[in-house]
Formats: structure tokens, sequence, C-alpha cells
């Protein structure tokens, strides 16, 4: 019998085959293999240290920051390896935005918060970047709080405005893809459903995978959910990173296929 | 790592024992329903008839535990499923109940009537069998077993035979006068109660299918509407 809450088959924007992830001589996460696809919420859920911040940071490049990381496996963005010696960094980060936990404004003003990425890309022209501010504000559902105080600082701002205002600075330089690592983890609860709603009203322009600690908010939001857990090394007693089950969410939440996800999701663990 | 929300859990246990329990009132009211029939016991019957409310209450109470545990634990997964089948299973306990009951004032109307030996033996037969389809429906639910539970279909229909052969008596009965027609039509209505309670035990196993392995009987009933159409509406047709 076919899950008619599937979601339909889509194109797929990140092909992952394989991938592992090292810090110094330790494998933090193991032979991970994930399609991503195109307008679509995937979420990633399961318990710290099983890999899941770790996956999302390699889609773009963000472990490159972090020296001792090593990155093995193929990562593919509509079939160009980001890992290829072909691969621009800075341009792989252009196409796939970040969000992160907490918001992270710049100690700038709301306007030159939102226009720092297109001007960093070359842009000067005054009324085309006041065009794209308000584009990507209204993106972010923030422009109607914030339309008459531009200029005022983007401190200033509510922990909730000031997260939209991260995803309007995100979608300023119109990416493909945007990555949010628990974006809502510092937020109450009204704030978090703006961050939802917000989701589903631009989930048909980017590609999003969200990182969660919140079960209840990958149901919500996410048409598809990856659970990743941790296997433990019996030689080095450390901790790896695996991905257990991917699917479709109504079927993670209904009836999950594998018992180490039942266990984790109904909190039956051991 | 241990078992985290023990008392969410706790409570899903209980929620499931008083499932168990009210499936057991069902299977001791039928048989004792089709005896205070037979033996044309009244005070029996008004018995059974006064315990239904009980019952009803200790459904609706189960129902809206259940209510309390979806709104404010969001459980998901077999835990999800498992609350979702004791509120469809809740019903059909409930009904069953009723059913019983009716069984009980079918005994009232008919009472100082004598029932031939042919009688007697077909509606002992069909309260033992669906007695024995609530038994089995219970076993599936206490055990998990989705196996079992797939079974007691082929039950019922042995319990949709003895139907159709209640009815033939009744029939055989009234041609030879040894019942009289208003006497007929209460049987006829007691054959269907009986009947319909192998339904509920059918239904009962179905969510219990449904709990252990996520399949929904909807699916099957989609796919035999399709397939073909039955537009007996489950009144047996005798021939004449």
């Amino acid at each position: 019998m076919p899950d008619s809450s599937a979601p339909v088959k889509t194109d797929i924007v990140l092909q992952v085959n394989d991938l592992n992830v090292y810090y110094g001589d330790f494998r933090a996460v193991k032979d991970v293999t994930i399609d991503i696809r195109q307008g679509e919420i995937t979420a990633f859920i399961g318990p710290s240290g099983c890999g899941k911040s770790t996956v999302l940071r390699c889609f773009n490049r963000m472990n490159d920051l972090i020296p001792s990381a090593r990155v093995e496996g193929q990562v593919h963005y509509h079939g160009i390896d980001l890992y290829g010696s072909s691969a621009n960094a800075g341009e792989v980060r252009r196409r796939i935005g970040m969000v992160f936990q907490k918001p992270n404004p710049f100690p700038k003003s709301i306007f030159d918060n939102v226009a720092y990425g297109p001007r960093v890309n070359g842009l000067r022209n005054k009324a085309e970047l006041e065009t794209i501010v308000e584009k990507s504000l209204r993106g972010a559902a923030l422009w109607d709080e914030v339309k008459d105080r531009l200029t005022a600082s983007a401190m200033g701002l509510s922990g909730g405005q000031q997260q939209r205002l991260c995803i309007a600075r995100s979608i300023a330089i119109e990416p493909d893809v945007l990555l949010m690592d628990e974006p809502c983890a510092s937020l109450d609860p009204i704030a978090t459903a703006r961050i939802e709603d917000l989701m589903q009203d631009i989930k048909q322009q980017y590609t999003i995978v969200i990182v969660t600690h919140n079960m209840q908010q990958a149901g919500r939001v996410s048409d598809r959910t990856a659970f990743f857990t941790t296997e433990i090394n019996s030689e080095s007693d450390r901790r790896t990173g695996v991905l257990v089950e991917y699917d479709s969410t109504q079927k993670i939440f209904s009836t999950p296929s594998d018992e180490r996800t039942e266990a984790y999701i109904t909190g039956r663990f051991g | 790592m241990d078992e985290l929300r023990k008392g969410f859990h706790h409570e899903l246990d209980q929620i499931r024992a008083e499932a168990e329990e009210l499936i057991e009132i069902v299977i001791d009211a039928i048989p004792r329903s089709t005896r205070a029939l037979l033996d044309g016991d009244l005070d029996s019957a008004d018995k059974l008839i006064r315990a239904d409310s009980i019952l009803n209450a200790r459904s609706l109470e189960l129902e809206e535990r259940c209510y309390r545990l979806l709104a404010l634990q969001a459980p998901v997964a077999s835990d999800l499923r498992q609350v979702i089948a004791i509120v469809k299973i809740v019903s059909e306990i409930e009904r069953s109940g009723d059913l019983a009951v009716n069984v009980c004032k079918a005994a009232r109307r008919i009472y100082g009537h004598q029932l031939n030996n042919d009688l007697q033996q077909v509606i002992t037969e069909m309260g033992e069998q669906a007695t024995q389809l609530f038994t089995a429906a219970l076993e599936a639910f206490r055990e998990s077993d989705a196996a079992k539970a797939a079974a007691i279909d082929d039950m019922d229909s042995y319990l949709d035979g003895l139907q159709r052969q209640f009815i033939r008596v009744i029939l055989e009965s009234h041609t030879q006068g040894s019942i009289n027609v208003q006497v007929a039509i209460q049987l006829a209505v007691v054959a269907r109660f009986l009947e319909r309670i192998g339904d509920h035990a059918v239904n009962i196993s179905e969510r219990v299918r449904y709990f252990v392995t996520g399949w929904l009987p909807e699916n099957q009933t989609i796919s035999r509407t399709t397939s073909s159409v039955d537009d007996t509406d489950g009144i047996p047709y005798i021939e004449d």
C-alpha cells in the first residue's frame, strides 16, 4: 500500500554519499547517505552528539573553519561535488545560507544587516539595495514590524525579531538552500510559531534543512525527518554519529521502521 | 539510557488495563444475556440491563483519559497508535454492551413463550461463538498479537453462518406453529444482535493490528469496495 502522506518526489538538491567526518583521529559521523529534496523541509533529529549539526555544517562547508576537521565521502549539490577541487567555499555559502541557534545580528542598523550580503557581492545602487532589503524583510515576515525604524540598531530587536532578521539577511542574497541549526532554541512559543509559519511560507523558494531538539517542531514543520543517533565504539569508548532512519515525517512519527527511532521518540530507551 | 516519561507510560499502561477490564465485562455479559433469554430469567436480564450503565460510564471515562493523554502528552509512534486504537476500541466495547442489553430486552418481550430444542441450540451456539470471538480479541489485545488478531475475521464467518442457520430455524419453527410471528421477529433481531457483537470483536482485532503494525483496516475496506460491491449490508438472504 503506497504511503499517501509521502511527499511528492522532487529534484534532489543535496546528495550525500558515505559521509564521514573526523575531528583529528576521532570519527564524529559515520557513513551517512541521504538525499535532500528541493522545495521540502527536512528535519534532523537525535540526541546530543549524534552528528546532526556536524552533517548540516558539511552542507555549506562550515567544518572547513575547524582546523582538525576532515570530511570524507561526497556531498553533491545539484550534481557538483562540494568538496571537489572546483568548488569555492565562499560561493557554496552564498548559495547555501545558514541560520544559527542564537540570533547573531551584526551591531549595525536593521537596514545594514540585510544589505550586508548584497553589498559584499558588490551591489552599490541605493534603490536596488532598498528593494532587496524590503523584499527580504517581507520574506522573513518582519517588514511590518520594522519598516519605520530601518536605521535603528538591530540589537534593539526582540530575540524572535532578531532571528527573523537573520533569516532576512540570509535570503537577501537569494540562496538556494537554507540551513537552520536549532533556529528556535532561544525563542518563546510565539516567536517559534512565527519562524515555523515563515518556514512554510518560504519553502517553495528555498530548500530548508533544520536541526531541532524539539521533536514536535520536526513533526509540525517538516516533510521528511532523518533520525540520527550515537554508536559507542567498544575499543575507544567514544561516540560516533550515525543516520538510523530517513523517511516521510508522517511515517517517522506514526510507524517508524527502526526500533531505535521508536525508542527515542517515545522516550523508551535501553 | 533509562526510560524517560515514566509517568506518561504508566498512564498508558493503566488505560490499556482498563480497556482489558471493559472487554472482560462484555465477555461475561454475552453468555449471561443468552442464558437469560433461554431460561426466561427476567431477574438476571434486569441485572444485566442495569449494569450496562456502569459499562457506559467507564467507557466514557476511558475515552476522556485517552483525550487527556493526546492533549497533554502528544504521544508518537506506537504510543500514539495505542491511544488511537483504544479510543476506537472503547466504542466497540460500549456498543457490544448495548447489544447484550438488547438481547436481555428481547428476553422480556418473549417471556412466557416456549422455545423448541432447535432454537435453543442455535441461540446457545451463537452466544458461545460471539463470546469466543470477544475472548480471542481480548487475547490478541492483551498480547499485542497481530497474527491472532488477523485470524478473528475467519472466526466471524462462522458466526455469520450461524446467523443464517438461526433465521432458517426461526422460519421453520414459525411454519410449524411452534412460535408466533412476534416471537419470530424478536428472535430474528436477537440473531442480528449476536452477529453484530461478532463484528465488534472483529473491529477490536483490527485496531489491535493497527496499534501493533500501523496497518489500517480502512485500507482493506477501500480495496474491497473498489473490487466488488457487497450490497447485502450484512443481512442474510434466505432462499425459499
